[in-house]
């Protein structure tokens, strides 16, 4: 096991962080995995964030009511409504992804009958119910929550 | 452990942070009342259901988060030396974070 391990050669990855965003013509699904990439660096960077502010808990009410004040405002009120489209995003996104490498949309295997559809054109109208999904909860979040000032 | 494994419980943690956050945006955050108040604040905290949450949500997310910027390093064809050496960084970082984080709910309880 150890011996096999120490023989593996990783392929070069000659692309790097650029292959992201652009190697040639990229579908829709290749972007949504660029935007989960961001999102969820998004979400770890307000991990991080949520995690200092709630630190100030332990010195105290007078500190927890100081880091509250700075965090009231308005570039901080834009920040958590990004914070959540990126949820959104990402959760929604990430069950897509473990449906597909768990199976479950694959569908069922066809002959290869011209004109050829790919595993991934078939499994297009999921992307537009996401995407239409995404939306709908991102306007609703930015109605309900922030416009209204709830 | 095998890969496999390590994949398969990025899925685990994922659902159930899906789930716990979701609970902990709806109760903390969306509902009536000021969730930030330090009377609020300090009457959930002596509550150990949500400690448990809590932990809960600490546990799968640091994972989640640890896991996923593994995957990201990986892609990039390191050699199995600086394989070994991110693993234990990545490791290491997840439970000093987990350490600090947990203590702030224990702390208050």
């Amino acid at each position: 096991m150890e011996a096999a391990s120490k023989e593996k050669v990783p392929l070069p990855n000659r692309l790097g962080i650029k292959g992201w965003a652009w190697a040639g013509r990229y579908k829709i699904e290749r972007y949504l995995y660029t935007l989960h990439r961001l999102t969820g660096f998004g979400l770890l960077a307000y991990v991080a964030l949520h995690l200092v502010a709630n630190g100030s808990r332990l010195w105290g009410q007078g500190s927890w009511e100081s880091t509250m004040n700075f965090l009231s405002n308005p570039g901080f009120k834009v920040g958590e409504y990004l914070v959540m489209v990126a949820f959104i995003i990402h959760a929604l996104n990430g069950g897509r992804l473990m449906l597909q490498h768990l199976g479950f949309t694959l569908g069922k295997p066809k002959p290869p009958v011209y004109p050829y559809v790919d595993s991934m054109r078939r499994r297009r109208p999921l992307v537009w119910v996401l995407l239409a999904l995404i939306t709908a909860l991102a306007i609703y979040v930015l109605v309900e929550f922030v416009i209204s000032g709830d | 452990m095998r890969e496999s494994h390590l994949k398969i419980l990025q899925y685990i943690t994922a659902t159930g942070i899906f789930f716990l956050v979701g609970l902990h945006l709806i109760v903390s955050h969306l509902s009536s009342g000021e969730p930030t108040d330090w009377t609020s604040v300090a009457q959930r905290a002596t509550s150990a259901g949500w400690l448990a949450a809590y932990i809960l949500i600490l546990l799968f997310g640091i994972y989640h988060g640890m896991h996923g910027i593994r995957g990201l390093i990986l892609e990039l064809s390191l050699p199995n030396r600086a394989v070994k050496i991110m693993n234990w960084t990545i490791l290491f970082i997840g439970i000093a974070v987990f350490g600090y984080a947990v203590y702030i709910p224990i702390q208050a309880f």
